[in-house]
């Protein structure tokens, strides 16, 4: 399936004219229709072409989950201007590494959430960045940045709405949309690009196996700076023509009373947040009658759920914008092929590759994913092309898998040291680069471990003569809060580090050691 | 060495601040640009454009807004570039022989937020230009514009110097520069830090077979990379002088003169001069060693009654051969190796390291692909590799190739394995040696320049009403020229020399067609099957005498 328009400002407005009745975004207290959502971002637009942001302009926003996350992400779109989603999760100094990274003109932020106070942060990081804001000078620490504002307190002026009009004309397919930060290989977050063709035709490509159409009420709690909810959410139920419900801080009861009140057709919010909502004392009274297959089993009668692994694996990254292979999540897979992706979307080569040699493997065998097609990323921030892309046009994706003789995807784990954490992607090397940034620390090991119960942790082995406590409240300042390890172990002698003979930590020591003796911090 | 990939690890800075903040530290007081009676030392450069890029930073330009310049060969032009490319700004270089018309249709095609630009060149006034092409443009009101015709631009800046043009300070290079005080210099080298070799410099303008011309995107460490390759295979080193007139607007000049100079760390002189005696007497005076470009750029020097009494012998190698000094001008030009360079390539991208005449049998040899190139001839019609000798399509694929053309998505520009069709056509010998054939598709290349038949027929129908084809015909001193039949209705009268004086106002003078012959719409050369004979056409077109 193709898109209908293969930019933003021609979609919207095509939202606008024949489905303008129908609810754009939906949550817990507030709601759009298309032809508002499309009426009131070419306001705030008119708004920002007064205040200076013109066609690719690296725009970020830094809000949680919502309706305004909505109206101003699709505000800086349609006028060409380039979206910078930021993870309200970040600490001030990631913010800053990724404002540079992405060399991001113009901050949008949410001043407060969930008790953090996010201009406070970034001023206390960066003394004099929002003055010098202020009275538009720059700021040696971020040379890019010209403005700063709260969205609450957008500039009032206005420039006329033609000149809107001129701008949306102006935007191509191949116009960059979005810079999505994911975890790099060598630790610090990489900045993917995306154009709006193909971030339009990749959403596009996966609606048939999301089982998203018209009319959809599609539940996304995943937050709208990741692919998850800019991707699977926002940019789903435009191409789509469907609603998204979605919140900003999910809760079982609001989450419960949202879902009924909205007859939601498709629950795709996190697996154990579907088993915490079944397992809430007000699921039995509620009326989900309206949930189709496709959503996750847990909320549906027992005589509807799918057996285990019967569906597939949706499967995909920021790098191709979604998934890029898997099939109908409301049909269960040929018994034979239970545990798989499914079969890849239409306009994507995907092949299994040696990676050493970049010989293409037969069917069944184990190798890298190599992706070829129109609808990946443009590129990553600061790499250039022929670091990204292999010479004969192909993406490397780091991911080992298998194609089976009927082309079905396997997939099997991840080549680098990268780690999943609770459905997050955490990289040991970024957690020890924060570790060792601390005063106290002169050595420090991360990795994952099983935990005895639960998903995987992430531990850590510290040489230090501080406290557990001290180094983990130190690094809770410069890490997301899923990457901060929760298992501990430090000491004062760096003999109880684990080495193999080439002197490399030997990480299965160190699992077992972590496992052993680690312990989580006293609060 | 030369290198395949743009990311070595040898101590090449790849991107423009980095590479400037090296060439000033090892020879500051040396020129780096000489044009006419003007010089620009590599300090200087470096001064003159931090101070431009602090004023630009705080007119709100940041790393990647579309800055256009338009400037004619001097040290404005490479100021200006060099200021733009410190921010990581991208710049969007002009054609000066733009008309109006051209010059808003560029700005709007390419996005472009900011311009730099000179008051006027020879005869084109570039503010009178700019205010016929954008309605209601008041120049006498601070900025910042809002126009629905170039929706992106916010900010012109003329370059008044010597102009009797008054304009609002909001409008003027002047008021631009008395900006830069408002912030620290620290920003600027911030900013600089943040550049990337895989950060855009640069969209150059280029006309293919469609009628909007193309921006090709060139980012700063492929380019980069790609002239210390080039610069490897012609010896371009520290000490050399290079003269070349080829315009800092197109590839030739940016990339093979004026980038090639700075990544050599060299010297690059260039003349303005409208007469002959006043270029040669900028080569007398400055003694070049080096001299490239389109030779018929040069022809007319040769001709100047003076030229047998000047001393043009410092010039040792190059392919200007009508001004190199009779002991190293071939005797048979053909038989030297010549280059093949394309917007898409970052200039050269066919060319050999050897000057020395060459066997009979490699006659017209271009050489062979260069460094991080792989080329590759293909039948025209299902894309199959071709034999030794068969004539086919020239496609390229490299690193150092373009990023892009502006506003094309990758997958229309390269096939799915990374090739790129040139639309030359060309045939190889045994020895891997390239041979030009003609072009795939219609473009007409002319002096240098690429002329799009589509682009100069719209122009005709616009001014006239007219039907027109347009064709490149072969011509000894332009390589092609460009002829047009126009189709004159039954009874109708076609006044030639109004048609001329208007194509003049709507195209760029290289564009406007030499050769105009009418003729009553039913004595078009047409075949059977209903379509254009072009064979006929190009004959017709060829053998008449109205040159104009």
């Amino acid at each position: 399936m193709r898109p209908e328009a293969e930019t933003i400002p021609a979609l919207l407005s095509l939202r606008g004219d024949v489905e303008g009745d129908a609810r754009a975004v939906v949550t817990a207290n507030d709601s759009v229709t298309y032809a508002e959502l499309n009426r009131v971002s070419t306001g705030v637009a008119s708004r920002l072409v007064a205040d200076g942001v013109v066609k690719g302009d690296r725009v970020a926003l830094l809000a949680p989950n919502g309706v305004e996350w909505a109206i101003i992400a699709y505000a800086v779109l349609r006028i060409g201007a380039v979206l910078v989603p930021l993870s309200t999760l970040l600490r001030p100094p990631e913010l800053l590494a990724q404002i540079t990274s992405a060399s991001v003109s113009t901050l949008l932020i949410i001043p407060e959430f969930r008790n953090r106070q996010y201009d406070k942060d970034l001023e206390h990081a960066v003394p004099g960045l929002a003055s010098a804001m202020r009275s538009r000078r720059r700021h040696p620490s971020a040379p890019s940045l010209r403005r700063l504002w709260p969205i609450d307190a957008l500039p009032l002026r206005s420039a006329p709405e033609a000149m809107v009009h001129a701008l949306e004309a102006r935007v191509r397919p191949a116009d960059d949309l979005t810079v999505l930060f994911t975890s790099g290989s060598r630790g610090a977050p990489k900045g993917v690009i995306h154009t709006h063709g193909a971030a339009l035709r990749a959403v596009a490509a996966g609606l048939e196996a999301r089982c998203v159409g018209r009319d959809e009420r599609l539940y996304i709690p995943m937050p709208l700076f990741w692919t998850g909810g800019l991707a699977g959410g926002l940019l789903t139920a435009l191409v789509a023509g469907a609603t998204l419900l979605t919140e900003a801080e999910p809760e079982p009861s609001g989450t419960l009373e949202l879902l009924q009140r909205e007859h939601v057709t498709l629950f795709r919010g996190w697996p154990d947040q579907a088993r915490r909502l079944a397992a809430h004392p007000a699921f039995a009274e509620a009326d989900l009658s309206s949930l189709r297959d496709g959503s996750l089993g847990a909320l549906l009668p027992p005589e509807r759920r799918p057996a285990p692994e019967a569906r597939p694996n949706l499967f995909g990254m920021t790098e191709t914008f979604g998934p890029y292979c898997g099939d109908r999540l409301d049909t269960d897979l040929p018994a034979a092929k239970f545990g798989s992706c499914g079969r890849p979307f239409a306009d994507i080569d995907v092949r299994i590759v040696e990676p050493e040699t970049g010989t293409e493997l037969p069917a069944g065998r184990q190798g890298e994913i190599w992706l070829r097609g129109p609808n990946l990323l443009r590129g990553i921030c600061g790499r250039v092309r022929s670091s990204v892309f292999t010479a004969d046009g192909s993406y490397r994706t780091g991911d080992l898998g298998r194609l089976d003789e009927d082309g079905y995807l396997w997939y099997i784990g991840r080549m680098d040291d990268m780690v999943k954490v609770k459905g997050a992607t955490v990289y040991p090397s970024e957690v020890e680069a924060a570790l060792l940034s601390l005063d106290a620390v002169r050595q420090a090991y991360v990795t994952d471990i099983a935990a005895a119960v639960g998903p995987r942790e992430v531990g850590a082995l510290v040489v230090s003569n501080a406290s557990v406590e001290a180094i983990h409240g130190a690094v809770r300042d410069r890490l997301s809060a899923f990457k901060v390890p929760t298992r501990w172990l430090v000491t004062d002698e760096s003999e109880v580090v684990p080495l193999l003979a080439s002197g490399k930590v030997d990480k299965t020591a160190l699992q077992c050691l972590l496992q052993d003796e680690g312990r989580p911090p006293r609060s | 060495m030369t290198s395949p990939v743009i990311e070595a690890g040898d101590d090449l800075p790849l991107t423009v601040p980095a590479l400037l903040a090296a060439r000033v530290a090892l020879r500051p007081d040396q020129v780096f640009l000489a044009v006419d009676d003007t010089t620009l030392t590599y300090a200087e450069a470096d001064r003159c454009s931090a101070e431009l890029a602090r004023a630009l930073l705080v007119d709100g330009a940041s790393a990647g807004t579309r800055i256009a310049l338009l400037h004619p060969n001097g040290p404005e032009f490479v100021t200006a570039w060099l200021a733009v490319s410190r921010l990581g700004a991208v710049s969007v270089p002009l054609s000066t022989f733009s008309t109006s018309t051209e010059l808003v249709e560029l700005l709007r095609g390419a996005d472009v937020a900011v311009l730099l630009a000179a008051s006027g060149y020879r005869s084109q006034d570039y503010v009178a230009s700019l205010k016929a092409g954008i309605a209601d443009l008041d120049m006498t009101a601070p900025p910042p514009l809002f126009s629905e015709r170039v929706p992106s631009l916010r900010r012109v800046r003329f370059d008044l110097e010597g102009s009797d043009h008054s304009l609002h300070a909001g409008w003027t290079v002047s008021g631009l520069l008395a900006l830069a005080s408002a912030i620290g210099g620290d920003v600027v080298g911030a900013a600089e830090s943040a550049v990337t070799p895989a950060d855009r410099m640069v969209v150059v303008h280029t006309s293919g077979s469609s009628s909007q011309p193309k921006g090709v995107i060139h980012t700063h460490g492929a380019l980069i990379r790609h002239l210390d390759n080039l610069n490897q295979l012609r010896r371009y080193r520290p000490g050399e002088i290079l003269f070349s007139n080829s315009p800092f607007f197109w590839i030739g000049g940016l990339a093979y003169a004026l980038l090639g100079t700075l990544v050599a760390g060299a010297t690059l002189v260039c003349s303005n001069a409208a007469s002959a005696a006043g270029v040669l007497a900028v080569l007398e005076r400055r003694r070049p060693t080096m001299v490239n470009g389109f030779a018929a750029s040069v022809a007319h020097v040769s001709q100047d009654p003076t030229f047998s009494s000047r001393d043009l012998s410092s010039i040792r190698r190059g392919n200007l051969y009508p001004i190199m000094p009779a002991d190293v001008r071939p005797a048979d030009p053909e038989l030297r190796h010549a280059m093949l360079g394309m917007t898409e390539a970052g200039s050269v991208c066919l060319a050999s390291d050897d000057e020395s005449e060459q066997p009979e049998s490699r006659r017209g040899s271009f050489g062979r692909p260069v460094p991080g190139f792989e080329a590759s001839v293909r039948h025209t019609d299902d894309g199959g590799e071709c034999g030794s000798g068969e004539v086919g399509e020239l496609w390229f694929r490299s690193p150092f190739l373009m990023e892009g053309y502006d506003g094309r998505e990758h997958h229309e520009v390269f096939d799915r394995f990374g090739w790129f069709r040139t639309g030359d056509l060309v045939t190889v010998d045994d020895d891997g040696f390239f041979y030009f054939r003609g072009r795939a598709n219609d473009m007409i290349k002319t002096a240098g320049a690429n002329v799009s038949p589509s682009e100069v027929e719209a122009a005709i129908l616009e001014v006239s009403g007219l039907v027109a084809h347009v064709v490149g015909v072969e011509d000894h001193h332009r390589g092609q020229l460009v002829a047009a039949l126009v189709c004159a209705p039954a009874d109708a009268v076609v006044d030639l020399d109004d048609l001329g004086v208007r194509l003049r106002q709507r195209l760029s003078t290289y564009k406007v067609p030499r050769r105009i012959v009418v003729v009553p719409e039913d004595e078009v050369p047409m075949m059977s099957s209903g379509k254009l004979d072009l064979r006929a056409l190009k004959k017709l077109l060829s053998t008449d005498d109205g040159t104009r």
